[in-house]
């Protein structure tokens, strides 16, 4: 038997926007709507019955109850149940089954009308997700909500909401004691301007106010507001409300802290710096920015290649990578640095590996105290006990000179004239008178030796002149004549004839004379003797080098009399031991100096070195 | 009364020389004195007495303040000399240095020679005691 679906017979039908399906008494499709063929799809080989039989096996019990109900004339309520589509899987359909009647209200049948309803219901728990979910936020953050609906003049808070507010459950709250809540003053001034304006320019607000709950407890919230509109039409407002009192005073005492620490650290007569891994800082105070001479911001990431000269940052770095490495603190190591600019500065610096809250290292504290002025006058220390020192050992030489000097010729006075009172015989008396006017004369050339060398010492303010050093050594050649003619020596003078030297002319005179003078007259017996002289110049001063191939110096053995008064090497005549003392006395007060080399039997080399700046 | 062999001064000081010698006539009767104007001629003679088998001068007088080779250099290189006899060494010096003295001291605990410390002029009455106390060492 088969029946042809006449969904042509009635186009409207087929035209309806929800699936619907009329059947007769025999479960035979009459007419079926295109939406039910589009989305539920039809067989007309089957009858409706065997349909949903096919399609949806677990509501053809239901189903068929509700065909059997409405072909009794009863009208079922619609009902929704989950099925599971085309595609399997789950979804929700929602059924009405009512009796169809032909004109004479006769039961012809029945009519199915289906709607696929899975969006609806998934938007449905998605929704009571939401709410829940957002009660926990809300219950966690402590962030309450309030809705307010104009038309009705009704405030309502959520309850955590009323809990910030340590109000009941119960309470009922209008945006009057809303408002009282805020802190009286300003808080409530600002909550006043903020709605006014959220009603009459719809704008939004976000802010942290002092409120003052029901049991007046002063607390700290951040309320947001957000006007709503329906068609340009004002209709209330929703707004958040976040109890933040816990994070204010957390904040407010981290910032105390802060302050506390920046204060300490601002104020310590010390540099203090925390750098990261790669020596940037991260961290500096006052006397850091102060010592480098820029701000706190402009300082923050830049490392010391970036503020101190290349070899001094390479110190440091390497420095501050042995404590990153060690995770051995260096604790007051006396350190030079040295800025771009060239400024040297001494510090005491300490550095601290700095670790996180795992013990692993993220940096070093640093702290570097200015010892420059200490540094200064331990140096200017030195020098004064240097002077002293030197002064001492002079006054003390200088002492040990005149008493030993003075007393040798005295004690022989003494002993003479002791043998004289007793001397009978006349020709021996002669003889003590001859020996008495000897060291008399001594005496004499001692204490005008002595008397030079004072002089020497206290003048010190003699001026300096260049001098023209060539015409020196020409006159002093000449007056050496005889003495070079009798040591059969050769000078050869190398020195340009555009060679200066600074000094005081009769010291220099007398320098060059001694020097010269010595070399000539230590040569070697039976040797060409020569005598070269020539000059250098170096930073500080100007060097004559006066050498020969006489004789020589045990250096090694002498070094201690070379320049002590009355100290000869050599037993000769013309060695008066006193030539180099007085000498050596002019060059340090020239501030210039000596240096001798020598080799016995093998010549000397004498450097003067005059001092071209002092 | 034994008679002192040899004696020996060594000093730069002409008169000093002098002094000693006219000195030492009036108090004691010896066979020799042989004079060094500086330390190391003094060393050298010594160093060939030896080697020669003959005696070192009983009794020194010596100076401080020579050139070439001074007073202390000469008993540094003395006391390493291989003489068995004690010799009396009198330092004679022109210095009142408080080191100097002291310095002598060192020496007199480094050897078994007798060192005495005098400071120019030497009187009759100390060169008494010299040759006295060279006496007994006898």
């Amino acid at each position: 038997m088969e029946h042809q679906v006449k969904y042509t017979t009635n186009y409207l039908i087929k035209q309806l926007p929800k699936a619907t399906v009329y059947i007769n008494l025999n479960y035979e499709i009459i007419h079926i709507s295109d939406s039910w063929i589009a989305n539920f799809g039809v067989s007309s080989n089957y009858k409706f019955d065997t349909l949903i039989q096919k399609r949806f096996p677990n509501l053809t019990h239901k189903w068929k109850k509700e065909i059997n109900n409405a072909f009794l004339g009863i009208k079922n309520s619609a009902s929704i149940d989950e099925y599971f589509n085309k595609k399997k899987s789950p979804s929700w359909l929602e059924w009405i089954i009512i009796p169809w009647f032909d004109e004479k209200e006769n039961i012809v049948g029945a009519i199915i009308q289906l709607e696929d309803v899975s969006e609806k219901i998934c938007n449905k728990k998605k929704l009571e997700k939401l709410e829940i979910l957002s009660n926990v936020k809300s219950e966690i953050s402590k962030v309450g909500s309030w809705e307010y609906n104009a038309l009705t003049d009704k405030l309502i808070w959520s309850e955590m909401t009323k809990k910030i507010h340590q109000v009941p459950s119960n309470y009922i709250p209008n945006i009057q004691n809303a408002i009282d809540f805020y802190k009286p003053g300003e808080n409530q001034q600002r909550i006043s301007e903020y709605v006014k304006k959220g009603i009459t320019k719809g704008e939004h607000w976000n802010d942290k106010f002092q409120v003052i709950t029901a049991k007046g407890k002063e607390i700290w919230v951040v309320a947001t507001g957000k006007p709503l509109f329906d068609n340009h039409q004002y209709i209330g407002m929703i707004g958040s409300f976040q109890d933040i009192t816990e994070d204010v005073k957390s904040q407010q005492k981290t910032k105390e802290n802060e302050l506390l620490l920046r204060t300490l650290i601002d104020n310590l007569p010390l540099n203090v710096f925390i750098k990261d891994l790669d020596s940037r800082k991260i961290l500096v105070n006052k006397s850091e920015c102060e010592y480098l001479g820029l701000s706190n911001d402009e300082l923050i990431g830049k490392n010391d290649f970036d503020l101190f000269e290349r070899h001094s940052a390479k110190i440091s770095r390497e420095e501050d990578l042995k404590v990153i490495e060690s995770l051995q603190p260096v604790i007051g190591k006396e350190t030079v640095c040295v800025k771009k600019d060239g400024t040297k500065t001494s510090f005491l610096t300490s550095k601290i590996p700095l670790l996180n809250e795992f013990q692993e290292v993220v940096g070093i504290v640093g702290f570097s105290l200015n010892i420059n002025s200490i540094k200064q006058k331990e140096e200017e220390l030195k020098k004064l006990i240097n002077i002293s020192s030197i002064q001492n050992k002079k006054l003390l030489n200088f002492a040990h000179i005149v008493s030993h000097n003075l007393r040798s010729h005295t004690a022989n006075f003494s002993m003479l004239l002791g043998f004289l009172i007793k001397e009978k015989d006349d020709v021996e008396r002669e003889n003590l008178l001859k020996m008495l006017i000897t060291s008399s004369d001594n005496l004499l050339e001692t204490i005008d030796n002595l008397n030079e060398v004072v002089e020497i010492n206290t003048n010190q303010n003699l001026i300096k002149k260049s001098i023209h050093v060539n015409s020196k050594i020409n006159s002093i050649q000449k007056s050496l004549k005889s003495l070079i003619k009798n040591k059969d020596a050769t000078i050869l003078n190398f020195i340009p004839d555009d060679f200066f030297v600074k000094g005081i002319p009769s010291y220099v005179d007398n320098i060059l004379l001694n020097i010269i003078s010595n070399a000539v007259k230590f040569a070697k017996p039976n040797k060409n003797h020569v005598v070269e002289i020539s000059s250098e110049k170096d930073k500080n001063y100007s060097i004559i080098i006066v050498k020969d191939n006489g004789i020589g110096i045990d250096l090694e053995k002498n070094k201690n009399k070379i320049f002590g008064m009355y100290k000869t090497f050599h037993q000769r005549d013309d060695s008066r031991g006193v030539g180099l003392y007085i000498s050596k006395n002019q060059i340090d007060t020239m501030k210039g100096k000596f240096i001798i080399k020598s080799k016995v039997d093998f010549g000397t080399t004498f450097k003067i070195y005059f001092n071209e700046n002092d | 009364m034994k008679m002192t062999k040899t004696i020996c001064i060594i000093d730069d000081d002409a008169i000093t020389i002098f002094g000693i010698k006219k000195l030492l006539n009036a108090v004691i009767s010896f066979n020799e004195i042989k004079t060094f104007i500086n330390g190391k001629l003094a060393i050298e003679e010594f160093q060939k007495l030896l080697l020669e088998g003959k005696a070192i001068p009983e009794i020194i007088f010596l100076d401080l303040n020579m050139p070439i080779m001074d007073g202390w250099e000469f008993l540094e290189e003395f006391i390493k000399l291989d003489i068995k006899e004690t010799i009396i060494i009198n330092i004679v010096t022109s210095s009142i240095n408080k080191e100097d003295r002291e310095r002598s001291e060192f020496y007199k605990c480094r050897t078994h020679h007798f060192i005495t410390y005098n400071t120019k002029p030497l009187s009759k009455e100390e060169i008494q005691k010299i040759t006295n106390a060279a006496k007994q060492q006898n």
